[in-house]
């Protein structure tokens, strides 16, 4: 119990990334949806420092760096256009937006 | 080019994979069963018409599946640790349960306020994983900048556009909550998908086979905000330039995608927009002496406040 290897790290963030695309597929909000994308970026992150750590490099946290940069601006543009499309519909539901379906 | 931006240590990366061809440290059949186990309460948990006993009976089977996963692990993790891994076991095994037990939460709470909050408690306990990792300045940045801006953001969007949406008046504890929030889509079979694919990750880390030797991390170099601005500035300076460049358009497209447009009360509109463009739903106040009429709207006695 005092000892960790680097599957520790790797079994949590493959845990948070599998209980975000869960969310991703069931949820119908269009703000929980993108919050279980951040959810998704965080066992991304985590697997990522694990790495890192395990490897003795720092290429692991530079990445995480660019993944919370992507995740800050897809942040902005998401809930701007959520914002949008709630104007439009009044409502939040994606099945609103059916139509769109490609 | 590409030779520059990569670490010297990548070939070293690369040899350090090596096959053993032993069996795995968890046998596929006990993963397999945990994640059937895990997604029968996870489709009982997901938010639905069901009464809260039958929710809470999901809660106690993913609980139970969490547990006896940790137990297998801590039994097992003597076996596969070939060389000393780093120490604070008790905090690993807090920190991760907080983690994954907030992001089931984060998905199975019907109120998105909720939803959002136990985000945050799933990122501080990321930011304390990462801090175990010797990652103290990544620990620092993730919660500045999820707890701080992203999901202050994500709260703010939630108080906004939660306000006029339709609710179903119903009593109890999804009272004042719409359908879509109570409701969800597909849960068997995404739960199906999202479990298998929980497992086959698992399956592929505890697989022997492909077990990555550790190398010894030394920890007075590890994490420290110089050694991190030196890899930076000497391997990703255009990658860190082009983040930035992504930081602003992302900006300045969210600024020109949530602007709304109304007429100014001359008639005018305030920039070269066509009327047939604004059809925002305007707050429908009649007598507030500051609304102006909207223009382009089917609706005549649609208002808007004037904003820029």
């Amino acid at each position: 119990m005092s000892q960790l290897a680097l599957q520790h790290y790797l079994a949590v963030g493959a845990i948070l990334f599998s209980i975000g695309l869960i969310g991703f597929m069931t949820r119908r909000n269009l703000i929980i949806l993108f919050l279980c994308t951040e959810l998704m970026f965080q066992g991304v992150a985590i697997n990522l420092i694990s790495f890192a750590h395990f490897h003795g490099n720092l290429a692991g946290q530079a990445f995480v760096i660019f993944v919370l940069v992507i995740a800050a601006a897809e942040a902005s543009l998401a809930l701007g256009l959520v914002v949008l499309l709630f104007r439009q519909r009044g409502t939040l539901n994606a099945d609103a937006w059916r139509e769109l379906k490609g | 080019m590409t030779g520059l931006l990569l670490p010297e240590t990548l070939p070293a990366f690369v040899a350090s994979f090596h096959v053993l061809g032993v069996a795995p440290v968890l046998a596929p059949t006990i993963i397999l069963v945990l994640c059937a186990i895990a997604g029968i309460g996870t489709v009982l948990l997901l938010p639905s018409k069901r009464e809260g006993a039958t929710r809470a009976v999901g809660g106690v089977i993913l609980l139970t599946a969490g547990l006896i996963f940790a137990a297998l692990l801590v039994r097992a993790g003597a076996e596969f640790i070939q060389a000393p891994g780093t120490g604070m076991g008790v905090y690993f095994w807090i920190f991760s349960a907080i983690a994954v037990v907030s992001a089931v939460r984060v998905i199975t709470h019907p109120r998105p306020v909720y939803s959002a909050l136990y985000f945050v408690l799933t990122v501080f306990a990321s930011a304390g994983l990462f801090v175990l990792l010797w990652a103290e300045f990544m620990a620092v940045a993730l919660v500045l900048i999820y707890a701080g801006a992203i999901l202050v953001t994500y709260v703010f969007v939630i108080m906004l556009a939660s306000q006029a949406a339709v609710t179903t008046d119903k009593t109890g504890a999804l009272a004042g909550l719409a359908d879509y929030d109570t409701t969800s889509r597909e849960p068997v079979a995404a739960a199906a998908v999202g479990f298998a694919l929980m497992g086959l990750l698992l399956f592929v880390v505890f697989d022997r086979a492909q077990t990555v030797d550790p190398v010894p991390a030394t920890p007075a170099l590890q994490g420290t905000v110089q050694d991190l601005g030196h890899y930076f500035f000497q391997y990703h300076l255009i990658s860190f330039e082009l983040a930035g460049l992504i930081l602003t358009i992302s900006m300045v497209g969210a600024i020109v995608i949530s602007r709304r447009r109304v007429a100014t009360a001359t008639g005018l509109l305030t920039d070269d927009v066509q009327p047939d463009v604004v059809h925002a739903p305007a707050t429908p106040i009649e007598d507030n002496p500051h609304s102006i009429p909207v223009q382009g709207t089917e609706n005549p006695r649609q208002k808007a406040y004037p904003e820029t």
